[in-house]
């Protein structure tokens, strides 16, 4: 399979177009595969001020008080978006729910630890433990085994 | 107080089955029990029958209360106490984390409690001391619980590692990492002895010093601390390893002493456990340059 990459500043979310001499099953694997995956950058506020940042970007999203936070490399910031309104803009093979009050990005996971109580602590980036709640390990693993499993 | 729909849904089968299995127990083990040698019969702490005719309560019970379907209400009333409450020995792993612990070590008294209820009320000891020896069989059944729960948490962790392409890290309570520091201890605990009981009894006439002295009281602790200290440096925290060496020393009394030798046991282990802390605290003290 060729693939080609063009480069058009000023779009916002990437477009993809397949070219194929018929549509076989492999390929309508591919587009499904293609459609679930949102890739837009999500808009994060800080202050007054408002900027889209890639969703690669992201470490990971909580809830604070009566709102959501979304940490990246370089800080964190408001976003006006409930966790579950999240979950559906988000890229569902990149980014889960863990516990109640966060989502992660699977991408930046460097450690999973368990302590002798039970507790399964995840490590972004090397430095941002997360802790993850047992009801959600089976969503965790489904979104890992299936989202990140190679095409046979 | 309400109790949760949970809740009741587990205790109140539970509670029959308890019921009707308190005097089945007494019914078709007691018996048993009798027949054996009169050592046995005291290690268990009750006789069970009278004139070798099975009841379904103790017969020091029906003693105690006057008469047998009195003594037989009461056992399956507290019979049916404990049973609901086993019943709900797997609500605090829905848990996770300090209301886990908490919620698990909760079950845990009330179950000791409703328990010893069984046992005392119920006669089925005679001792106040064999109630003791049953809540430290029940104590180790729920460690046993506990690390069963704990390794299907970390075979899962090891599997959340696999798919997210980490290492998959250490082995459940470190088994595999302890595992090369077992010919050391063979050595020192199996070998050594031997020889030196075997110098002892070929040089010293009197006194077994180098098996009954030196061994024990300098070469075990010793040696169990530096072991501990080098794989807590290498590894961290090893449970494995202080089980292991007052495991080990257990034959090690029988060689010497031609019996288990507790103390010994007790020494290898609480030295290897200091040393395994000590080292591990190293480690997280001086981290390796990576």
């Amino acid at each position: 399979m060729k693939v080609e990459l063009k480069i058009e500043p000023g779009l916002e979310e990437p477009r993809i177009v397949i070219h194929a001499g018929a549509e076989t099953e492999d390929i309508r694997r591919l587009i499904q595969d293609l459609s679930g995956r949102s890739l837009g950058p999500i808009s994060v506020w800080e202050g007054d001020r408002t900027m889209p940042v890639p969703q690669s970007d992201f470490l990971r999203f909580y809830t604070e008080g009566k709102g959501v936070t979304a940490q990246t490399v370089d800080g964190t910031y408001a976003v006006r978006l409930r966790l579950y309104e999240l979950e559906e803009v988000l890229d569902a093979t990149r980014f889960v729910r863990i516990s109640n009050s966060e989502i992660i990005n699977l991408d930046r996971v460097t450690a999973v630890d368990l302590s002798l109580a039970g507790t399964i602590r995840m490590t972004l980036d090397r430095t941002v433990p997360v802790y993850v709640s047992r009801r959600y390990v089976k969503k965790i693993k489904e979104t890992l085994g299936l989202g990140r499993r190679k095409p046979s | 107080m309400k109790l949760p729909r949970s809740w009741r849904s587990r205790m109140l089968p539970g509670a029959l089955l308890g019921a009707l299995l308190a005097p089945a127990v007494v019914y078709f083990i007691g018996p048993l029990w009798v027949t054996v040698e009169e050592n046995a019969v005291q290690a268990v702490g009750s006789l069970w029958a009278v004139d070798r005719i099975p009841l379904p309560v103790a017969p020091a019970m029906v003693e105690a209360f006057g008469s047998w379907p009195l003594a037989l209400a009461v056992q399956s009333l507290l019979g049916g106490l404990f049973g609901a409450v086993c019943a709900l020995a797997t609500l605090p792993f829905a848990d996770e984390g300090r209301e886990l612990v908490l919620r698990s070590l909760a079950h845990f008294a009330v179950t000791a409690l409703t328990f010893s209820l069984l046992l005392g009320v119920c006669r089925w000891v005679d001792r106040p001391v064999f109630i003791l020896l049953w809540i430290f069989l029940l104590a180790v059944l729920y460690l046993l619980i506990w690390l069963g729960r704990w390794i299907g948490w970390y075979m899962e962790v090891v599997q959340l590692r696999s798919l997210l392409g980490l290492d998959p890290g250490p082995s459940p309570l470190k088994w595999r990492e302890t595992l090369p520091y077992l010919p050391f201890l063979l050595l020192v605990f199996l070998l050594l002895p031997a020889a030196l009981r075997f110098l002892d009894r070929a040089i010293i006439i009197d006194v077994p010093v180098l098996s009954q002295l030196i061994w024990p009281y300098l070469f075990l602790p010793v040696s169990g601390f530096l072991s501990g200290i080098s794989l807590g440096k290498r590894q961290g925290v090893c449970p494995l390893y202080p089980l292991s060496c007052a495991l080990l020393a257990l034959p090690a009394g029988l060689l010497i002493l031609r019996e288990p030798n507790l103390l010994w046991c007790g020494l290898a282990a609480l030295s290897s456990l200091a040393g395994n802390a000590l080292g591990w605290l190293y480690r997280r003290a001086v981290p390796k340059n990576r």
